[in-house]
């Protein structure tokens, strides 16, 4: 009678402790997912930082409306201040002491790349990197989903337009020395190739360099009549406002990264204007080419229902209601699609399963697709693909020049 | 030639921005001894503090600028008065190690409360309007800036002939105790010049302001200064501003016929050049105490 008492304790415990230990998989429990994210919120690229403020408010919102399938998302991100010797110690502490069940989004190329062997050697999904680099599929990783069309897309379309729209015929760029940089020089210089043209100029930018004289006049020289800009909203300010001086004004472009108009028409004081940019999406550009959209246009009824529901409620009372916050939002769409497809019975396994079959999803930018893990095919992993470009109007709107553009992957060279 | 001449030009507008954080520094050394890295961030404060006024509390752009000048002068001497003077006993590298302590808590301060947003300072001149000399161009507030570091210049040499304070000042840097021992309170004579190299370094920042502000804007002419500072000798005004434009023509001239990847750092190549040919750098002239 004795031992039979026991062994219904022993037993009635084993079924409790099950129970509370809830669910298997790491960083999922009964009612909770631990997602992790790191950002620049301090430090010279602390602008960056509201991607990270975009999805924790888009995530609180989520759980203000029951979660997913009944567990809400706790979303864990600290600030890296865009040193890869941080965001890999903050990555590790999150996931080995906490236990992270993906990791969402992640500002910047040289931080991402601190990381992902470590995320991928551990079978950890990472969707969403805040970064345009091709390393993010070169070679694709079977946990690893890019989201942001890739920069080399952006110098393409870029290229391609000044070229045959405009009839440019000397095109220069101004490029960071980094990943960003070098890649859209790269995507630049390949469109110039099949056209049989050379690039009139490619002028190299330190990040640490406040002084855009010589770049300006390196630009008036070559008497570049396109100029691309593959440099930060901060050095984008300070080459047209230099050249503007030097009474130098060219067509500008440039990427995705300076397509926040209301912020770099401010920063320009109006030289702005006129500027033509790629952009990943937010703005509707099927049906409204040649048209005019601004960011609290209530025509754009997705941006305009989270300007509302989001924004409004969960952003800090300080926050910028931009293109950075919005970003933050678009880049983990795919993440939370595919968390709530996998189902209740969620694991990572099903998550990539999930996003794997993900065909055409809409969210905040354009439309993306992944496909089926292949270890030589990077499109598998590569998310958006399509862009399109528009123009910056005086007041800061966005002139649609194009409608979607979809993008030709660049290998990497041998 | 047109090239060559416009890189010159280009070279004196910068280095008049590092030579206003030059003589800052001098001036600091001058009195404490101290390489100062809170340079930047003394003049990074006032200048937050004159977008602030304009923005917040509507003020006139003249009337925030003279706001932000008042508010460098105090800062600097509360820094001094605050932190600084309170060191015991301190060596130049506990000196050091305190500046570079101050620029973090003032970089931290304007980032916590102003935000890290870039943004753009309203100002009376244009800074896209520019003068053409031929086909070399300057930029009107290239000029103003070149014209503002030759004023502060000469009249800080004035300041430190003609004047008691300024005579006292150079008398607490040559031999403190002596200077003591004539009555001079060192202290107070440190504590506003330290507040007056604020008031420089704050002239710097409002006149880069109307090109871009964000919280690291003072840091590259900080170390850009620091550079001419050295070159010219860490002790001497004119070869603060000297050096500043050495650094500045040689930037525009290697970024221009040599390598533009390189330019941002040939400043410190030339340190190492200066250092080897004159360890005391182009114009120092050190007093030597008798044992």
């Amino acid at each position: 009678m004795k031992n039979t008492l026991w062994t219904v304790l022993l037993g009635a415990l084993l079924v409790l402790g099950f129970a509370s230990a809830g669910y298997s998989e790491v960083g999922v429990t009964d009612t909770e997912i631990h997602i992790g994210q790191w950002s620049p919120q301090t430090g010279p690229a602390a602008p960056w930082g509201a991607v990270a403020r975009g999805t924790d408010a888009y995530f609180k919102w989520i759980n203000a409306n029951g979660g997913i399938h009944g567990r809400k998302l706790v979303h864990h991100y600290f600030d890296d201040a865009y040193n890869p010797a941080k965001t890999i110690a903050g990555v590790k502490q999150l996931q080995e002491q906490t236990g992270m069940f993906a990791w969402a989004s992640g500002v910047g190329t040289a931080c991402g790349l601190a990381v992902r062997d470590y995320l991928m050697e551990n079978k950890i999904p990472w969707v969403g990197p805040s970064s345009g680099s091709r390393h993010w599929v070169t070679p694709p990783q079977k946990y690893l989903f890019n989201v942001y069309p890739l920069y080399l897309g952006d110098a393409q379309v870029l290229t391609e337009y000044a070229i045959t729209k405009m009839g440019k015929t000397k095109i220069a760029v101004v490029y960071q020395e980094d990943d960003y940089g070098k890649q859209g020089l790269e995507g630049t210089e390949y469109v110039l190739k099949k056209h049989g043209m050379e690039l009139a100029a490619g002028v190299p930018v330190s990040l640490s360099d406040t002084d855009m004289r010589p770049h300006a006049m390196r630009l008036r020289q070559a008497d570049a009549d396109a100029v691309l800009l593959f440099v930060t909203p901060g050095h984008v300010a300070r080459v047209l406002g230099t050249a503007k001086a030097m009474n130098y004004e060219p067509q500008w472009m440039s990427t995705t990264t300076c397509g926040d108009f209301p912020l770099m028409i401010a920063i320009t004081k109006g030289l702005y204007e006129g500027v033509i940019t790629a952009s990943f999406g937010l703005a509707q550009p099927t049906g409204n080419v040649g048209g005019v959209e601004h960011i609290n246009d209530p025509r754009l009824e997705r941006l305009a229902k989270f300007k509302t529901e989001i924004f409004d409620e969960f952003a800090a009372p300080d926050e910028r209601w931009g293109y950075t916050f919005n970003a933050g939002i678009g880049f983990v769409e795919p993440l939370v699609e595919g968390i709530r497809r996998a189902g209740r019975d969620l694991t990572r396994e099903k998550l990539v399963k999930e996003l794997e079959k993900m065909k055409d999803f809409k969210g905040l930018l354009g439309r993306i697709s992944y496909g089926p893990y292949d270890p030589e095919d990077p499109l598998c992993r590569i998310g958006q693909q399509e862009i399109f470009l528009q123009q910056c109007t005086a007041d800061g709107g966005s002139k649609i020049l194009t409608d979607w553009q979809t993008t030709e992957f660049i290998p990497m060279s041998e | 030639m047109i090239d060559f001449l416009q890189m010159v030009t280009s070279g004196i507008a910068v280095g008049s921005s590092y030579a206003l954080m030059a003589l800052g520094m001098v001036l600091i050394y001058k009195a404490s001894e101290v390489p100062n890295f809170v340079q930047g961030e003394m003049a990074l404060l006032p200048v937050f503090i004159a977008y602030m006024l304009i923005y917040t509390y509507g003020q006139s752009v003249f009337m925030a600028f003279f706001g932000a000048l008042i508010f460098a002068m105090l800062l600097g001497c509360f820094l001094e008065f605050a932190v600084v003077r309170r060191a015991k006993n301190p060596n130049i590298l506990g000196l050091i190690i305190i500046t570079i302590g101050l620029e973090m808590v003032l970089l931290g301060f304007v980032s916590w409360k102003f935000g890290a947003d870039q943004r753009v300072m309203p100002f009376p001149i244009s800074s896209y309007s520019s003068f053409m000399f031929g086909n070399v161009y300057i930029s009107t507030l290239d000029l103003l800036t070149l014209v503002a570091a030759l004023v502060i210049m000469i009249s800080l040499f004035l300041f430190f002939r003609f004047s008691k304070l300024g005579v006292a000042m150079k008398a607490t840097q040559q031999n403190e105790t002596a200077a003591r021992l004539m009555g001079i309170r060192t202290n107070r004579v440190k504590m506003i010049t330290w507040g007056i190299s604020a008031t420089v370094g704050t002239v710097a920042g409002l006149l880069l302001a109307p090109v871009f502000m964000e919280p690291y804007m003072m840091w590259d002419p900080l170390l850009k200064g620091f550079a001419a500072a050295v070159i010219g000798g860490m002790t001497s005004l004119p070869g603060a501003v000297f050096g500043a434009y050495i650094v500045g023509i040689v930037e525009h001239l290697f970024g221009g016929y040599v390598s533009m990847e390189y330019k941002a750092v040939v400043a410190f190549a030339v340190i190492v050049i200066v250092l080897c040919i004159k360890p005391s750098g182009l114009f120092a002239r050190h007093y030597v105490k008798k044992v």
